[in-house]
Parts: C-alpha cells; sequence; structure tokens
C-alpha cells in the first residue's frame, strides 16, 4: 500500500476515533437516558463498558440523541 | 429481562463459564509455549515472542471455532444448550485474545522502525495485487475490525436500541470475520511454515463449521417441510396442524411452521395448550426448544420468560411476544397461522379429559 493512502487511512481513522471518543464520554454521561430510560439510572460500571461501542457507533448515536432531543 | 441496566448480570452459571473459559486459555497457551519450546530447539529455535504470538493467534482461531460451532451444535443436540447461554462473553474473551495477538505482532515485527508500528504494517508489503504475497495482515486487521464491533455492541444495551434485526445483521458479520482469518491464516502463518498439521488442523476446522452448519440446516428445513396445513375455515383463517394433545410433551413445546415460513411454538402446561411466536424478543431465541419455569415459558438461550396466556413478561418486566390462536377439533390440536400483536391475551384451550 502507497505511504500517501496508508497516511489518509490513518488520520481519517484517528479522527473519527478520536471525535467519537469525545462523544462517548458525553453521551454515556449526559445523553444516554434521552434515547433509552431505562439506563438513566445505570452505574459507572456499565456506562465505561459503553464507551467502546458509543466511540464506534458515534454517528447513528448522535442521531438518536438529537432526534431525541427533538421530541416534545 | 430489562428494568435497568447492570455492566454484566453476573449468575454462578456465568461465573463459572467464565472461568472455565479463563482455566482453559491459561491452559492452552502454555501447552502451546512448552511444546513449541521441546519442539524448536537449537538451529530451529524460535524465539518467545514469536511463540506467544503464534499461541494467541492459534487461541483465537480455536475460540472462534468453538463460537461458531456452538450454535449448531445446540441445535442439534440440547444437551449442548448450557455452552450456548453465555456465548458473547466467550465473544468479548475471543476478541481480547485476537487483540494481544495483534499488538503483539504489530510491535514485535514493526515497532523497532522508523514509522509508526501501524503505518509500517500498512506499507511494508506492496503486493496488493498478488494472491500469495498479498499483505495476509490486512485481512486479520479486518477480522479483527469486525470483532471489536462484535464486542463493543455485546451488551443489552445495544441489542436494545440499535434493534434486534440490526444486531443481529452486525453480529452475522462473525462469518465475514471468519473467512477474513482463514484467508489471513493460510495466506501467512500456513505458507510460513511448510508443515502438514497446520493445513490439516484449518481444514478439519472448516469442514467442522460448515458441516454442523448444513446438518443443523437440513434438520430446520425437514421440521419444517414436515407440517401439514389446513384449508382455511369460514372466516378464512388458515390452522395448522399440531398434532394429538399428548403429543405435545408437557412443559414444554411442539413447533409448527406456519405456511408464511413463522415458525410457532405450542405449548401444554397445567392441563392447556397455548402458542406463542417462536421467536424471543431478546436475541430472537428459539422459545419452542425452552420450557415452562414457574408458570412462565422461559427461553432456553437467556432465560427470558413470557406468560403462556398472552406472551407478556412478569411484572416488572415489560417484553412481549405475538401470541396465537389455539383449538381442538377432533381430537387435534389446530394453532392459527395469523399472529396476534405481541402481548394479545389468548384463552389456553384446556385438553379434553383433563381436569383443573
Amino acid at each position: 500500500m502507497a505511504d500517501s493512502i496508508a497516511l489518509a487511512i490513518l488520520w481519517t481513522l484517528a479522527t473519527y476515533g478520536a471525535a467519537g471518543f469525545c462523544f462517548a464520554l458525553a453521551f454515556v454521561f449526559r445523553g444516554i437516558h434521552c434515547i433509552d430510560p431505562a439506563a438513566e439510572h445505570a452505574g459507572l460500571s456499565f456506562r465505561i463498558i459503553l464507551l467502546p461501542g458509543a466511540a464506534a457507533l458515534w454517528p447513528i448515536l448522535l442521531r438518536r440523541w438529537i432526534l431525541a432531543g427533538a421530541k416534545p | 429481562m430489562s428494568t435497568g441496566y447492570v455492566a454484566v448480570q453476573w449468575s454462578r452459571h456465568k461465573r463459572v463459564y467464565d472461568a472455565s473459559i479463563a482455566i482453559g486459555i491459561a491452559l492452552y497457551l502454555g501447552a502451546f509455549v512448552g511444546v513449541s519450546k521441546v519442539l524448536w530447539q537449537g538451529a530451529h529455535g524460535i524465539s518467545d515472542e514469536v511463540i506467544l504470538i503464534r499461541a494467541l493467534g492459534s487461541c483465537a482461531i480455536v475460540l472462534l471455532h468453538v463460537i461458531l460451532c456452538i450454535g449448531p451444535l445446540a441445535r442439534l443436540e440440547p444437551r449442548f444448550l448450557p455452552i450456548l447461554y453465555n456465548r458473547r462473553h466467550l465473544g468479548v474473551i475471543t476478541f481480547l485474545v485476537a487483540l494481544a495477538h495483534a499488538m503483539l505482532a504489530i510491535g514485535y515485527y514493526h515497532g523497532f522502525g522508523v514509522l509508526s508500528p501501524v503505518r509500517s504494517l500498512l506499507t511494508s508489503n506492496p503486493n496488493i495485487d498478488s494472491f500469495r504475497a498479498f499483505p495476509f495482515e490486512l485481512l486479520g486487521l479486518g477480522a479483527l475490525a469486525i470483532m471489536f464491533l462484535m464486542a463493543a455492541t455485546s451488551h443489552d444495551f445495544w441489542l436494545r436500541n440499535l434493534s434486534a434485526s440490526t444486531w443481529k445483521r452486525l453480529h452475522m458479520l462473525v462469518y465475514v470475520a471468519y473467512g477474513l482469518l482463514v484467508g489471513h491464516v493460510a495466506l501467512g502463518a500456513l505458507q510460513t511454515d511448510r508443515g502438514w498439521i497446520g493445513p490439516a488442523l484449518m481444514f478439519v476446522g472448516l469442514c467442522t463449521v460448515s458441516g454442523l452448519h448444513i446438518a443443523a440446516g437440513l434438520q430446520e428445513y425437514r421440521k419444517d417441510r414436515g407440517n401439514p396445513t389446513t384449508t382455511p375455515d369460514a372466516e378464512e383463517v388458515t390452522w395448522v396442524d399440531v398434532g394429538a394433545p399428548n403429543e405435545i410433551p408437557i412443559d414444554r413445546a411442539r413447533t409448527v411452521c406456519a405456511p408464511g415460513g413463522e415458525r410457532i411454538a405450542v405449548f401444554s402446561t397445567g392441563g392447556t395448550i397455548s402458542a406463542v411466536t417462536n421467536i424471543c424478543a431478546h436475541q430472537g431465541g428459539p422459545i419452542g426448544e425452552g420450557k415452562v419455569i414457574d408458570g412462565c415459558i422461559t427461553c432456553p438461550w437467556h432465560g427470558w420468560q413470557y406468560r403462556p396466556q398472552d406472551g407478556c413478561s412478569p411484572p416488572p418486566f415489560k417484553e412481549k411476544i405475538a401470541t396465537y390462536q389455539v383449538r381442538i377439533v377432533s381430537g387435534r390440536v389446530q394453532v392459527s397461522a395469523k399472529a396476534l400483536p405481541p402481548g394479545t391475551p389468548t384463552t389456553p384451550v384446556r385438553i379434553p379429559g383433563d381436569m383443573p
């Protein structure tokens, strides 16, 4: 693989991952109950377990969070 | 079932299961390293790092084979059901073993140059258009990415919030990961080591996984074909023949297939017959292979429960599954092919001659 392509892939992944991690922190501690009320009183270990998945799937969760926030 | 989330719903069974996996992995790694050190000595000696890389990689492959075999095995032989219950923990552990293999391999082979290890990995082998010299590491990375996604979304939160069908589709990617890993091993370790044991073991593994899936699929196909259906009645409801009441085992079910292909679990309990969908609301488990415990139909996969008469989970749980009308005509149990909305109450049919 050419070095320029490898660099582009790595930068894309790093940017996506960094954005995802920041989003995941906000989501598991602030936004999770907006899309799933059952998570409102969940403990710290549950929230930490969700961090990797939230960081990986953050565009889906962000959309769900915005839609849930828009509901009256 | 869901009233609130916890990180892990520990039970004694899960602790024993996880401890067994941990002990099994430790024994495997120890045995692999020990045997390798005896076999590869002197001029043919292999460094400890490489032995550990191989031990972890082969361990992840073995675990993935076990994961893929559990489903069809449990379908073919119910005695294997207990090892199906906690398969998600096995999946997470498999990912962690594969991750350890990848980190060690990337660090060892690409960690001492000018470029960063991952950048070196991506650029060190440019033969992307060659079959035999293809950079097999990329196949392994692809499999690892899928295994990460599966491990990261293994909690029930994801099942509920991604929807059961999306979650299931995501986790069916395990077969793609398996294909990538077969390629990773075939183009990597099996080409480096010219012996016959590695290819033979991979071939046996591949045949076992595909053979069990084909056997389980054939069994399901035969079950579905064997169910005769009756003609529509005056109200144009199609009734599916289930058999005589005493042919349904007490506190268990007989599963029949509706003309549309949906499976219906018909339970006999407390002298009555009732029917629900065969698909559990949790992970799509085969409810018809479960049994009635404390008056509730209990899914064999994770123990989710539903009342036979309305398909609702007992309070405080709120899950619901579809129910079906049942009748007994000329000594034969018949179930309506039309599913009622989840949680719809039905009147269980009392078996004639069975006193309350």
